[in-house]
């Protein structure tokens, strides 16, 4: 993606950063914060390459030369990118990290830094990080990135620049989504679970998630047209699709997001429905049932999450909650 | 020998095509080997870096901080060494391609590169082919211009760097003291090593127009530790040293060794060299060395190895003591070849001093004092070219 793409993407955080390039004032410290999919790692990279190509076009890099090329490679000797091998920054990494910095660059006085998930430093190492960003040597860019800037050494934060990437508007997603040939329904269910364009997309291809899409709706209809046939279907198609503890917080999400179309049907916003492929069935269930059942099937979802992230068992948090889903359907009945 | 003419070469679609002798080839793939290190986090520096030019084939590896390049020209001392049917480039998987070459059976090589980087290595009957990287992707060396360089003879070099490297600091917290500082001025080359607890200093002449002006040019420890191991197995007796704004560059014949700088600015070290002296002995540096190293058998590590020193003007000796309540005392007398001023004790690491002593390079060396808290010289004699200083340790 080229700057002006990215002025439409992320504009307060592209402003910036174009001013500075046009004006050759870069800051010598970034920390690029957001939720994740909002495309900081692909600013940081570009920033790279504005900064170490020589064959550009105003601020625009090439993208063909050298520099942009092996910047893109992972071969730029001068630009060192840090990131969390496994679940944090190892020690080793940060002797890495400490040595590029003391050292001059090996092609030009020019070095450029990124460290990804810089939340999951030790205090220690966020430290010593600190000592360079103090007293930045030559013509050095550091740019730090979290999606948890809480997490980050209020004395680090202080120290850089800290831009905000905003997460894409839902609808903006479902309609590039859609733009890439992925049906209107399911668009609307993967952007109703994440904000992460890429992670939305690999969801919309996914058989299983598919699967699972269907699996919910369909255990969801039959507890309120037939209760009696819920528990059976629950056991034999959601016990066997939600094996272990992620698949099922995406299958209970796919509930909640369920019980949130009838509500707003009720409430009569039938334009915020997700599963509009489905509108019929829900409008009968709307009309069906009370309010207060689709609220407290709501809280029993969100109780079910609760638990699973409390380490309960699948299979059991599964269980409990068809239990009080079919207490509330059945009493109505 | 395939002899055919480069043009033919180059419309065949191949990047590179050359016949090298193999011992050649394999002696200089082991002296760019020596920069490649296992591990490394640019995946292009796991490879060895091939440029065939109508002058001759120029091999590089590097681990970024260190970089080494040798160069195979057509011929040397008359003898055929290699012969370039395309000019071109490509980067082979350094640990393969140096194993292959050692190994291959006759004793011409022909290497044929690809225009999808397969390069072909053929010998005899054994004929490799391996997956090779885009030159492209290759760190670019700073190109040197010929007018730009100091010449110096290799055995001083190596002298100055045997008697500064030992001093810098080991410890990251002041990264820039992990290496030497080098300034040339007014056709004198200085060198100053220190880790802040003692300081080693080299004067030399080069051979330079007294207008070149260098400062602040600090280089890693390491990476002149590395030089020093590189100097000995080659023949010419001059190297060439040029710097440039990031990196340093040392020539000896066909080898050029690359050694990136440290960033920062080295701390002033005039001021710490004390300029006035209250006591000033002149010891016999063996014999000296020989009774700090028996006295440092009882001085224990975690006390700094400390060992005192106590002089007597009268009876033109010095008193090495070290004693620790657990272990034990040793006493030891050394004679003094002159002594002038004040009398004194002082309390030393005798590693360091040992450290200063058997790089010295004197037969009788002059130590000057200025007081028992502070720091205090060791100098050859008549050559104030050489200076170690040391700081005293602070005793009860």
């Amino acid at each position: 993606m080229k700057w002006t793409q990215w002025l439409e993407e992320q504009k307060t955080v592209a402003t910036i950063l174009i001013n500075s390039l046009e004006q050759s004032r870069l800051g010598h410290a970034y920390l690029f914060t957001g939720q994740k999919g909002t495309g900081k790692r692909e600013v940081a990279r570009h920033l790279a390459r504005s900064f170490f190509c020589r064959n550009k076009n105003g601020i625009e890099p090439c993208g063909t030369c050298r520099d942009c090329r092996r910047i893109d490679s992972g071969n730029h000797p001068d630009v060192v990118v840090i990131r969390p091998d496994g679940r944090s920054i190892k020690k080793q990494q940060i002797a890495d990290l400490i040595k590029a910095f003391s050292y001059r660059g090996v092609e030009s006085e020019r070095k450029f830094f990124i460290v990804e998930q810089v939340d999951l430093m030790t205090a220690q190492a966020a430290n010593s990080l600190l000592k360079f960003m103090e007293e930045p040597d030559g013509q050095t860019v550091c740019v730090l990135i979290t999606e948890n800037v809480h997490a980050v050494l209020e004395t680090i934060v202080s120290r850089c620049q800290v831009l905000t990437f905003k997460p894409l508007p839902p609808e903006k997603m479902k309609r590039r989504l859609i733009g890439e040939g992925v049906a209107p329904a399911m668009a609307a269910t993967v952007t109703a679970l994440t904000a992460d364009y890429e992670e939305a997309k690999a969801l919309a291809g996914d058989e299983w998630f598919a699967k699972a899409r269907s699996v919910v709706i369909n255990y969801m209809e039959e507890l309120f047209a037939q209760p009696q046939r819920a528990m059976m279907t629950m056991y034999e198609q959601c016990a066997t699709h939600f094996t272990d503890s992620n698949r099922l917080h995406i299958g209970l999400d796919l509930m909640l997001i369920w019980f949130r179309d009838v509500l707003s049907l009720q409430t009569g916003r039938p334009e915020a429905v997700v599963f509009t492929d489905r509108l019929e069935r829900l409008n009968a269930i709307a009309d069906m049932i009370f309010m207060e059942r689709t609220a407290s099937g709501l809280a029993a979802v969100l109780a079910a999450k609760r638990r699973l992230n409390a380490n309960g068992h699948p299979l059991s948090v599964l269980e409990q909650l068809a239990l009080r889903l079919e207490e509330g359907a059945v009493s109505h009945v | 020998m395939a002899l055919a003419t480069s043009s033919i070469a180059g419309e065949s679609g191949l990047l590179m095509k050359l016949t090298v002798y193999r011992d050649a080839l394999a002696e200089n793939v082991n002296h760019v080997m020596k920069a490649v290190s296992p591990r490394t986090t640019i995946p292009i520096l796991t490879g060895i870096k091939l440029e065939a030019t109508p002058e001759g084939l120029t091999l590089t590896g590097s681990d970024s901080d260190v970089s080494i390049q040798a160069f195979i020209p057509l011929e040397e001392d008359g003898v055929q060494k290699i012969e370039i049917h395309q000019p071109g480039s490509i980067v082979l998987i350094a640990r393969y391609f140096a194993d292959i070459v050692k190994k291959l059976p006759n004793d011409q090589v022909d290497i044929e590169v690809d225009s999808r980087f397969v390069t072909r290595i053929r010998s005899g009957q054994a004929e490799f082919s391996l997956n090779g990287l885009d030159a492209e992707e290759y760190p670019r060396l700073p190109v040197i211009r010929a007018d730009n360089v100091v010449p110096i003879r290799k055995d001083l070099l190596k002298q100055v760097i045997r008697q500064t490297v030992y001093a810098v600091s080991t410890s990251e917290t002041r990264p820039v003291l992990t290496g030497a500082n080098w300034a040339i001025k007014n056709g004198r080359l200085t060198c100053v090593a220190t880790d802040s607890h003692r300081l080693a200093k080299r004067v030399v002449a080069v051979d330079v127009d007294p207008a070149v002006e260098y400062k602040n040019v600090v280089i890693p420890g390491k990476s002149l530790n590395e030089l020093g191991k590189i100097l000995d197995d080659n023949g010419n007796d001059w190297v060439d040293i040029a710097i440039t704004s990031n990196q340093i560059l040392f020539k000896t014949d066909n080898i050029q060794f690359f050694s990136r700088l440290l960033e920062g600015n080295y701390p002033e070290t005039d001021g710490l060299i004390p300029r006035d002296a209250k006591t000033e002995i002149i010891l016999n540096t063996k014999e000296f060395l020989q009774a700090i190293d028996r006295a440092s058998l009882l001085a224990r590590e975690e006390r700094n190895n400390v060992v005192k020193l106590k002089t007597f003007e009268a009876e033109k000796r010095v008193e090495i003591i070290s004693q620790s309540p657990e272990i034990g005392r040793v006493y030891e007398s050394v004679p003094v070849i002159d002594h002038s001023g004040e009398e004194m004790r002082i309390s030393f690491s005798s590693k360091y001093m040992m450290d200063a002593l058997t790089r010295i390079d004197a037969e009788e060396i002059k130590v000057t004092f200025t007081g028992a808290m502070k720091p205090f010289l060791i100098r050859p004699l008549d050559d104030d070219n050489i200076l170690m200083l040391i700081l005293p340790i602070r005793t009860n």
